[in-house]
Formats: structure tokens, C-alpha cells, sequence
């Protein structure tokens, strides 16, 4: 058995060093080195152990500008087989619409796709969009926040982590799978990989290659138009220290605010 | 400012799976002097209840502790790659 | 592959000034080099003052003065005693440096990824974010490195890993460090506006300061130097710790003696209003050539701090230019070697005699001992207090009659924590070796 898996991967602004500016409400990136979507970390691992256990091949697409490349070096030297970046002028400022579009357009220029894995969201935007929009586009099978993988009999078994337990799904091939951050430890790189992928680079797709209509994608494809942004200020929350013993009084204090309630047992 | 709001500051990328320092808590506990206290600017050396407690994931890497313990309990190796302090100005 | 049986000609593990310079010497003249670095991206784990002290960037970057990232070229220098409630300076500013330039802050994180990806551009394989674990060594010759289990090789490895070079010290290559070697460096990055820096400092365009500073305030025998150097739009802070003195007083934290250096009434007034935007710190070799490695073996070399090349003598702190300047070094020995397909000790020995023709080993051997000077009570509380009670009685007037300048002088040196005859040898002793 052979599986021909694919992983989304976005490289992201460090969201620890994001500063928003106080004046203006932007991003200041001035001090904002890239990083790879660490949930995308976690996509590739599965991704790897799933090859390693069933066998085939793992592919990193990703859709960015050119500097998205060091992501891909990364992810190769990780231990992904082969790495294709989209990357036009065309796709600059797309929301998760044309982006899932434009994604899904790649991978369907594969020859073969069995297994696509995303992180749950990126770390920049926190949507969540734009995996199941890709599987969506591509008509097939998705399961989101996934923990742990499996690869029975021609199925895929994936544990979803919901708000009230944990589902686990059987789904036929091809499949969309979102996997949740620190769903497992991601390997590490290894210098040798590493430079096997400097070596072998990574390949680039350009808006010719997808064959797509320029107005499909990028800004121009985007449903999307912010009006306004605007920073939270952070209520001041009403803290209080209490002993052990006055517990009672504060419950019945919160029952009286109706901030607890009372609900009927059935 | 205390020096805990300036490791505040930092950004590190913590390596859960791979503690780069490591030290010998049977050492640790008749030391004389616990100088890696003192020592470490990153306070990663405290004492609670009388016995050292360390954490590396504050650690900036500078070294120190591997010099000052004079008693052979710290066991210094780089992080893995990539992993750790990230400083922007350096 | 000109490596003949190995992956590489040259393997060089960090990607600091002096691991960048050789892999930039290396790739421009056609070598086949790994330029390896754990920290992503380079210069993220790196520390300095700093004062890009001369102009050895030349070497590698013709044109450095109008492409790196630069922040300001020093223009002002001054050396300083502080005592509780004193400070005592001597300030030198000329227009000369101006026009030829003796120095530049500069900001690592900036400048070391500025410098690997020269190497990049220059054909060196630039492999970040990856740790070496140790070096590959066959028939006792270094053959290549080491990582995750797998060995990547290389005909010459050059070690440029910093003040705390552990795959040379794992390899038994270079001692373990001890406190004869080291000092503690602690460092703060204020940022203020470029304005506020140059009203404060008295400071045109692109013109900047750097001070150095004796904190003789400390109690208990604790001894430290201070530093503080102008950036563009911010200020580089920090304490250099000798750690012998912070043993022996066994009760003072080393990050408190940054604090304090900050809130010292002669240093908090400059740093005021600032935000700090970033901690740091780093290891400093101060060893000399007292405590230097054999700075090559059969298949490798050291360079820069990993072979203790570092110099201070109380003014100055130098370090990046004769990190260059050996990383230079090494990689035109290796380049001769490449030709003569020769690796063994004896075909690298020309690196030491290199350096000791350059300014790097000249310096060092120079001002041997020089460490001792630094860090002597006769600079750290004698000569702080003294100058402190000289120019107090030649300044303070309370109405009594003057007595003559000798007088309050002697009074000075007298009221001083040493004896005369004491400070009249140590006075000598610190001339001679100066």
C-alpha cells in the first residue's frame, strides 16, 4: 500500500513578537520575524507518521511569497518528500476563499491525493477556513480538529477532539484532515535532510501553471472588505480572596448576581 | 524592574521534548554554596523548602551555570536545533 | 565535487562574525562549504555589546560601510569611574573619527544574519535552525560533523561556535570553561528615540557613544564593568561580571548588579523614559591567550571566541574584529590546503603563524595578564574612591582656606582603602603592562 499524502503549510508572522501599534491599530512587523504555522508542524507529523507506517509519500504545498520557501526547506528537512509553493503576484492579499481555492486548484494538479492534512487554523489569522474550504473545492471527505490518525483496510480513522468528547471517524480516501495544535511532538529537522533540500530546492507554481482566472484570485477573488479594526480593551475583572469557609456565602452571592444558575436534574 | 518582567520580554521556542540542561539533584542537595543561584542571569536557579529547583525553559543559554557549579552537577548541551531563546536584537 | 570523497570542503559550525567571514572567504573563491548555525535565523542566540571595533569587514565585504546593518559610528568614547555617589570620566570625542571611522554599534541579531546570508549569496550552503552534536573523527583526524546520528563530511571542519563552544569542548579540543575565562555579560536594549539619544548624548546624525564604566560601588568585593553604547533608536546596557569576585562574596545575584548598574544616579538619568525591549546574556572570554586551545589539529581550526580571542583592557571590549579576522585567517589557510589536498596538522599550521603575524595574536600576547589589571582592587575600589576624594577637596568649597593642590591630593590617596606603598607598585605594575 502506497499513499500519496499532502500537507498545507502557511508560514506566519512569530506571534510572539507580533506588536500591535497603538496608534495606527496595525501589525507592526518591523520586528516580526516569519515562523512556520506551528499547527502546520503538527499536520506534517502526522502526515510523516502515516507515511512511515502505511508508506508513500508526503507533499508540502503551500500558497505565500517567495520567502515561504524556508518553511518548505523546513518541513523537507523534517522529513517531507517533495515541496510545491504557489506563489504569484496575483494571490497577494487573498482571504480564505480564493485561498482555499487556489490550494485546492494545486493539489488537483497532482497526479494522485489521498490523505490531506492542514493545521486546525494558523496562528495569524485563527480562522480555520481555509482546510475544509480546500476539501470542499475538491468534493471530498473532511474531519476537523483531529488528534491521532490511523490506517485500517483502505479507511482512515481520525479522532476528533470536540467540546463534549472525543468522536472517532471512519472515512474512505480522499480525505481532509485538520489536525489540532500539539496534537504530537514534531520530529526534528536533520542536517543531512536539510541539505538534500537545499540541494533538490522546491517547486514553484505560478497563476500560468493553475490555469486559474487572475479575477478568481488574490485580492480581486476576495468576498471579504474589513471596514474597521479595532483593538479590545480588556475589561478590569472583579477579583476577590476568600477563605475556604465563606464558600457558601460566595455561592449564594453569585446565585443572587444570577451569574450561577440553578438547572433542574432530570 | 524585576528580572522576571524582563525574561517576560523574551521570545523563546521551548523544546518540550528535550531539556538541554540537566542537573544532578543528589549533588545539588549537600552543595555548600549553590552559587548557580547567584550566577545565572536568568534566574533558572531558585531554592523552595531548601532544595534547588530548576527550570530551563527560561534559560537564555549564556553558560554560566555550567561554570559556576564548581561540584559537577550541571550537565550543559545545546538546545536542538532552532529551539530556545530567539533574540531579536541580540 | 571538488571535495573528492566528501560532501564538503569546508564544514564551518556557527554562523557568527567569524564562522560567516570564512564561509564568505571560502564560497568566493570556489570552495565547496556547509556554513552550519543551530540558532534560526542566524544571530538570534547571539550576544555583544557591541562595537564592531576596525574596519576588518573589509575582507569579506568591500563595500561593508555602505551595506551592513550599521547602527551608529562612535564618535564619542568614555571611560568612567562610578562610586555610590560620583562619577569620574575621562571623555575623548574627535571630529577624526568622523571621517575615519574607528568603530560601529551594532546590533547581532541584525548583523549576523546580514553576514550568513553574504555567505549564502557568495554559493555557501547555509543550513540554520540545526544543531551540531559533535565532530566525526576517523584515525584521530576531524572528518566531518555530527548530528542526529548521521555524519555529513568534510575535509576541514572550522569550530567558530562562540564564547561556549561545546562540540570543541565535547571533543576534548578545548578545555572546559572555568571562571579564569569567563565573566558573566548581562545586557539590556533600551529603546528611546533617535532624538532623545542624540540631545541626551550630545549627539549629531549618525554619531554615537561609547562608555565604559568601573562600578565601583559595589559592596562586598563584588566586581563588575559596565557599558553603554548608542544604537540608532535605542541603547545597548549591560554589566560584565567577573565571576572569581561574585564567588568568594557568595550573596550578591548577578542580574541585581545590572539593576543596579541601571539605577545608578549617573546612569538611570540617560536610560529615563526608555523602554526595555529586550534581557540578555552571554558568556565573555577573558581568558587571553593564558587560557587559548591549540587552535588546530589534523582536519580542523578555531576561530574567534571559541578560541578566546577577545580583548579588554578596561576602555575597550573587542571581540567581532578579531572574530573576523581569524575566521579569515582559517579559511585562507584552508583554501591553500584545499590546493595542496592536504588537511593534517601540519598542513593547517600556517594558521597559527598567521595569526601570529595579524593584530588578533599580536594584541592578545601583548596585553597578557592584562585581565588581571582589569579586574584589580586598585581599579575597582581604590581608584574609584580616591579620585572621588581628590577632586571632591578640589571642588568643594565651604569658605575655609584653600590648602594646596599636593595636600588634598595626598589627603585623596591617603583616605584611600590601600596603602601608599602598595598603590605606588600596583600604579607600576598597571603602566607596564599597559
Amino acid at each position: 500500500m502506497s499513499l500519496e499524502i499532502v500537507v498545507m503549510v502557511k508560514q506566519v508572522p512569530d506571534s510572539q513578537e507580533v506588536v500591535i501599534d497603538p496608534v495606527t491599530m496595525n501589525l507592526n512587523r518591523s520586528l516580526t520575524r516569519n515562523v512556520t504555522n506551528r499547527a502546520d508542524e503538527n499536520a506534517l507529523e502526522a502526515a510523516l507518521q502515516l507515511r512511515d507506517k502505511v508508506g508513500g509519500r508526503v507533499t508540502i504545498v503551500s500558497m505565500g511569497p517567495p520567502q515561504t520557501e524556508s518553511t518548505m526547506i523546513e518541513c523537507m528537512a523534517r522529513g517531507a518528500d517533495r515541496a510545491i509553493l504557489v506563489s504569484d503576484r496575483f494571490f497577494g492579499g487573498a482571504d480564505t476563499y480564493p485561498t482555499g481555492l487556489t490550494v485546492a486548484s494545486a493539489i488537483s494538479k497532482l497526479e494522485k491525493f489521498d490523505v490531506i492534512f492542514a493545521g486546525e487554523e494558523s496562528s495569524d489569522s485563527s480562522t480555520g477556513h481555509v482546510g475544509p474550504g480546500v476539501a470542499e473545492f475538491l468534493g471530498i471527505e473532511q474531519a476537523t480538529y483531529v488528534s491521532k490518525v490511523d490506517y485500517e483496510d483502505g479507511l482512515i480513522i481520525a479522532e476528533r477532539e470536540l467540546e463534549d468528547g472525543t468522536e472517532v471517524v471512519k472515512v474512505p480516501t480522499p480525505v481532509l484532515i485538520t489536525v489540532l495544535l500539539n496534537a504530537n511532538i514534531p520530529r526534528r529537522q536533520t542536517l543531512r535532510r536539510k541539505i538534500d533540500a537545499i540541494r533538490r530546492g522546491i517547486e514553484v507554481w505560478n497563476l500560468e501553471k493553475l490555469g486559474m482566472p487572475p479575477e478568481w484570485v488574490g485580492v480581486r477573488g476576495s468576498p471579504t472588505i474589513v471596514r474597521k479594526m479595532r483593538s479590545i480593551k480588556e475589561k478590569e475583572r472583579a477579583a476577590k480572596k476568600i477563605e475556604l469557609d465563606q464558600i457558601p456565602e460566595l455561592v449564594k452571592e453569585l446565585y443572587e448576581k444570577g451569574i450561577l444558575k440553578l438547572e433542574e436534574s432530570q | 524592574m524585576q528580572v522576571e518582567e524582563k525574561l517576560a520580554l523574551l521570545n523563546y521556542k521551548t523544546d518540550p521534548a528535550y531539556a538541554h540542561i540537566t542537573i544532578d539533584e543528589s549533588i545539588c542537595e549537600t552543595c555548600p554554596d549553590h552559587f548557580c543561584t547567584f550566577g545565572c542571569p536568568a534566574k533558572c536557579y531558585t531554592i523552595i523548602d531548601g532544595r534547588i529547583n530548576f527550570k530551563y525553559e527560561d534559560c537564555v543559554e549564556c553558560g554560566t551555570c555550567v561554570i559556576a557549579c564548581a561540584h559537577g552537577s550541571v550537565k550543559w548541551t545545546n538546545p536542538k536545533g532552532g529551539q530556545g531563546i530567539k533574540y531579536k536584537f541580540g | 565535487m571538488s571535495g573528492g570523497m566528501s560532501d564538503f570542503d569546508v564544514i564551518v559550525v556557527g554562523a557568527g562574525p567569524a564562522g560567516s567571514s570564512a564561509a564568505i572567504k571560502l564560497a568566493s573563491s570556489g570552495s565547496n562549504v556547509l556554513l552550519v548555525e543551530r540558532a534560526d535565523p542566524p544571530g538570534s542566540k547571539a550576544v555583544s555589546g557591541g562595537i564592531l571595533w576596525g574596519k576588518e569587514l573589509e575582507k569579506v565585504v568591500p563595500d561593508w560601510e555602505k551595506v551592513t546593518p550599521l547602527e551608529r559610528f562612535i564618535e564619542y568614547k568614555s571611560t568612567a569611574f562610578l562610586t555610590e555617589e560620583s562619577k569620574v570620566s575621562v571623555d575623548f570625542r574627535t571630529k577624526k573619527f568622523e571621517k575615519s571611522k574607528t568603530g560601529y554599534s551594532v546590533l547581532r541579531a541584525k548583523l549576523d544574519q546580514f553576514l550568513a546570508q553574504k555567505a549564502k549569496a557568495a554559493g555557501a550552503t547555509l543550513v540554520t535552525g540545526i544543531t551540531v552534536d559533535s565532530l566525526s573523527m576517523k584515525d584521530g583526524i576531524v572528518n566531518g560533523v555530527v548530528q542526529d546520528g548521521e555524519t555529513v563530511t568534510a575535509n576541514t571542519v572550522i569550530l567558530a561556535e562562540g564564547t561556549n563552544p561545546r562540540v570543541a569542548i565535547e571533543a576534548g579540543l578545548r578545555k572546559p570553561l572555568s571562571d579564569l575565562d569567563s565573566a558573566i555579560g548581562i545586557k539590556e536594549v533600551v529603546k528611546l528615540s533617535e532624538n532623545t539619544i542624540n540631545e541626551r548624548f550630545n549627539l549629531k546624525g549618525n554619531a554615537g557613544y561609547a562608555g565604559e564604566f568601573v562600578l565601583g560601588f559595589l559592596e562586598g568585593g563584588v566586581r563588575a564593568g559596565g557599558f553603554m553604547y548608542t544604537n540608532k533608536d535605542s541603547l545597548s546596557v549591560g554589566v560584565v561580571i567577573s565571576l572569581p569576585h561574585l564567588r568568594e562574596n557568595g550573596k550578591t545575584y548577578a542580574y541585581d548588579i545590572m539593576e543596579k548598574f541601571m539605577q545608578h544616579p549617573y546612569v538611570s538619568p540617560l536610560v529615563e523614559g526608555g523602554q526595555v525591549q529586550e534581557y540578555s546574556a552571554h558568556l565573555v572570554s577573558e581568558g587571553g591567550v593564558n587560557s587559548m586551545p591549540d587552535l588546530y589539529g589534523d582536519g580542523y581550526m578555531i576561530a574567534g571566541d571559541s578560541a578566546g580571542f577577545t580583548f579588554s583592557n578596561g576602555m575597550v571590549i573587542q571581540g567581532m574584529n578579531y572574530a573576523i579576522a581569524s575566521g579569515v585567517l582559517a579559511a585562507e589557510t584552508a583554501i591553500e590546503a584545499i590546493k595542496k589536498k592536504e588537511f593534517t596538522r601540519g598542513a593547517l599550521s600556517s594558521y597559527q603563524s598567521k595569526l601570529e603575524r595579524s593584530q588578533v595574536l599580536m594584541d592578545l600576547r601583548k596585553f597578557r595578564g592584562i585581565d588581571r589589571l582589569v579586574w584589580s582592587r586598585l581599579v575597582h575600589e581604590t581608584a574609584p574612591e580616591m579620585l572621588e576624594n581628590i577632586l571632591f577637596g578640589i571642588f568643594y568649597e565651604d569658605g575655609s582656606p584653600k590648602k594646596h593642590l599636593a595636600n588634598t591630593i595626598l589627603q585623596g590617596i591617603s583616605g584611600s582603602n590601600m596603602k601608599k606603598s602598595e598603590l605606588i607598585m600596583e600604579t607600576y605594575r598597571m603602566l607596564r603592562r599597559m
